[in-house]
């Protein structure tokens, strides 16, 4: 499978930045976002960048998914209100998955369902709208937890 | 204004005395962002609903930027930034030189806290739709937590067609929806383009500044036409504007009657020779006797009677006075063989206020807030009429009266409500109807004869009293008014 011919990975330009394949830039994290707010979007794109990170977006949960499968993001951030498979779904397949169980997920949502989303196994729940500082801590938060189990003997 | 914010209105609890308040406080989880202004914040149910859109309208001159600059300033602190875009209304450069008279002004805070940015010309060049790339370069270089936009409806009317207003409005809104920020749009709206501009459509939250003149003076009204997840204050609460900023006063409610609230089994002397005996030992702790009459029957002798009376038992009592500056007052007294200095000292405040400069909501707040300070126990109001011409609106009025006598109810406070009738009789007096209804007792003074003046009380009605039902002769002399025998 490649991302050409499953045509749901997005390409982001609002601040001009084109499509990137996984982990194509020299070792920084990718994140990929489960999002289909374009404003929200926008800005998640912007201040993840500012802050070093490759973004990728998924446009609903089905993508995402694939998308986790065919290479393992360093994080995964997604709104429960999303088409296909929703948010708290798409963060359980993510933990059952023998493979790619490890991929910490982020919930950011409309929602205030932070209780849900941690039944459903996410590593933080985040309620939108964005606010770039506690949005940066939760995710450096989240990723230096994942790294730390993962260097872990 | 000299202590502008420091005395809260009567509706909001006190600690030291926590009977006079209208309502409990509202409880919800709803973060909120406070307007910098206590009462503003009472009536919005707490402040402003974080992240929402606010709509600040009103016509030139109502007090909407002079609202919004308490807020910014109030707000601006060491986290994120408040940003206030100027856009084609007024330029900058006057925003800021009328800004420093106010007290809330800091100059420390503007261009690191405040930031102020002129955006006119650059959207008179391009148009409406460059206000949402700068909203969107301030939001990702600033990350302002409030946004103000004064004015937008002048952004707005830049739009060539309905199709690209609307898309405008649809693009702001998205992009303030998508970021943690409280926004506030100020625009000259009138009440028809509510249902005209899409901005109405999308606001959380919108609040009107109105203005009306009523002879030599201008009655200002603070109102909130919508607050999405608030339990808000309705009505139109008065408000004046001084160098503090806003001065509102919440509109009057009915109180809450507490838990276990018993009416008064206490009588309660009215200073009156005789007319403790014709209510049946006195009035009871906590009713309300509405004192009708012509003019020169005795209500103001009486009034003053009830008042000292109270004073010599301990009893801190307020006279509300409209008709007679403090000076004539003072002599009234001295003839009726109490020192006024004296009375004073024992509990009796005597306030004078001028109908004819204050509105309705003022007065009432001033005299709660001395009902509060001094735990008045006792109230004579002299005399309804002047409250009445100091409201504009026969309902407001009414509703005004209704909550009052209820405070009084509920906080033991007895009071007197002295009401001048054209003649003898109480009908056909226009307020008499609700007045009746609402006192609980209704006391009648007439005054008749040719060669000499006969004056007479009558007890039309009372609550849980025998009264006596005669008209009674009475007579007013040094020692005061009295009923004969």
């Amino acid at each position: 499978m490649n991302d050409a011919d499953h045509g749901t990975f997005v390409t982001e330009l609002a601040f001009g930045r084109g499509m990137r394949m996984p982990n194509d830039d020299g070792g920084r994290p990718v994140i990929l976002i489960a999002e289909r707010d374009r404003n929200v979007r926008e800005l998640q794109l912007f201040f993840l960048n500012r802050a070093g990170f490759v973004v990728e977006f998924a446009d609903d949960g089905q993508c995402a998914i694939d998308r986790v499968r065919l290479d393992a993001p360093a994080l995964l951030i997604t709104e429960i209100l999303i088409p296909k498979i929703d948010g708290l779904t798409l963060c359980r397949l993510v933990r059952n998955d023998a493979a790619r169980g490890h991929v910490p997920v982020i919930v950011f949502s409309l929602l205030a369902a932070a209780a849900r989303a941690n039944d459903a196994g996410a590593a933080a729940f985040l309620r939108k709208p964005l606010v770039e500082s506690t949005f940066l801590a939760a995710i450096n938060g989240v990723m230096m937890n994942a790294n730390a189990v993962m260097d872990a003997p | 204004m000299t202590t502008p914010a420091i005395s809260p209105p009567p509706s909001l609890p006190s600690t030291t005395d926590r009977r006079v308040h209208v309502r409990e406080p509202v409880v919800d989880t709803t973060e909120r962002l406070t307007s910098g202004n206590r009462e503003a914040d009472y009536i919005l149910g707490g402040g402003f609903p974080a992240n929402s859109i606010n709509i600040i309208m009103g016509h030139p001159g109502s007090g909407k930027t002079i609202f919004a600059e308490q807020l910014i300033f109030e707000n601006a602190g060491d986290d994120r930034p408040i940003l206030y875009f100027t856009t084609l209304s007024e330029p900058l450069a006057k925003v800021v030189r009328y800004l420093q008279g106010f007290q809330f002004f800091d100059e420390g805070k503007l261009g690191t806290q405040v930031i102020f940015e002129d955006v006119g010309s650059e959207l008179a060049k391009s148009g409406p739709e460059a206000l949402i790339p700068m909203l969107r370069q301030a939001i990702t270089t600033l990350s302002p937590k409030v946004i103000v936009i004064d004015s937008f409806k002048a952004v707005h009317d830049l739009a060539p067609s309905v199709a690209d207003r609307r898309r405008m409005v649809y693009e702001m809104t998205a992009l303030l929806t998508a970021y943690g920020t409280t926004a506030f749009l100020l625009g000259e709206y009138t009440e028809e383009d509510i249902l005209l501009y899409p901005e109405f459509a999308v606001a959380d939250g919108i609040v009107e500044m109105s203005r009306r003149r009523l002879g030599n003076r201008d009655e200002r009204y603070f109102r909130v036409y919508k607050l999405r997840g608030s339990r808000y204050l309705e009505g139109a609460h008065a408000f004046r504007i001084t160098s503090a900023g806003l001065d509102i006063y919440p509109r009057l409610v009915s109180p809450r009657i507490p838990e276990g609230y018993e009416p008064a089994s206490e009588r309660v002397s009215t200073g009156v020779t005789g007319l403790d005996a014709m209510l049946d030992g006195g009035v009871w702790r906590g009713t309300t006797t509405l004192l009708a009459g012509p003019s020169g029957a005795g209500k103001t002798t009486i009034g003053l009677q009830f008042a000292l009376e109270g004073a010599r038992q301990g009893e801190p009592s307020l006279y509300m006075n409209f008709q007679e500056n403090p000076s004539q007052l003072m002599r009234t007294i001295r003839n009726l063989g109490v020192d006024p200095v004296e009375a004073q000292a024992q509990g009796l405040d005597l306030v004078y206020a001028s109908p004819v400069e204050l509105q309705i909501d003022s007065i009432i707040v001033d005299m709660f807030r001395r009902i509060q300070q001094r735990h008045v126990r006792r109230l004579v109001i002299d005399a309804l009429g002047d409250l009445a011409s100091a409201a504009t609106d026969p309902q407001r009025l009414h509703d005004y009266l209704y909550a009052l006598v209820q405070h009084f109810a509920v906080s033991g406070i007895t009071s007197i409500l002295n009401f001048e009738t054209a003649g003898n009789t109480i009908a056909g007096s226009g307020m008499q109807n609700p007045m009746s209804y609402l006192s609980d007792n209704v006391v009648l003074l007439t005054v008749d004869g040719e060669e000499q003046t006969r004056r007479a009380i009558r007890i039309l009605k009372t609550r849980g009293s025998a009264h006596d039902r005669r008209v009674r002769e009475v007579e007013i002399s040094a020692a005061g008014l009295a009923v004969l025998e």
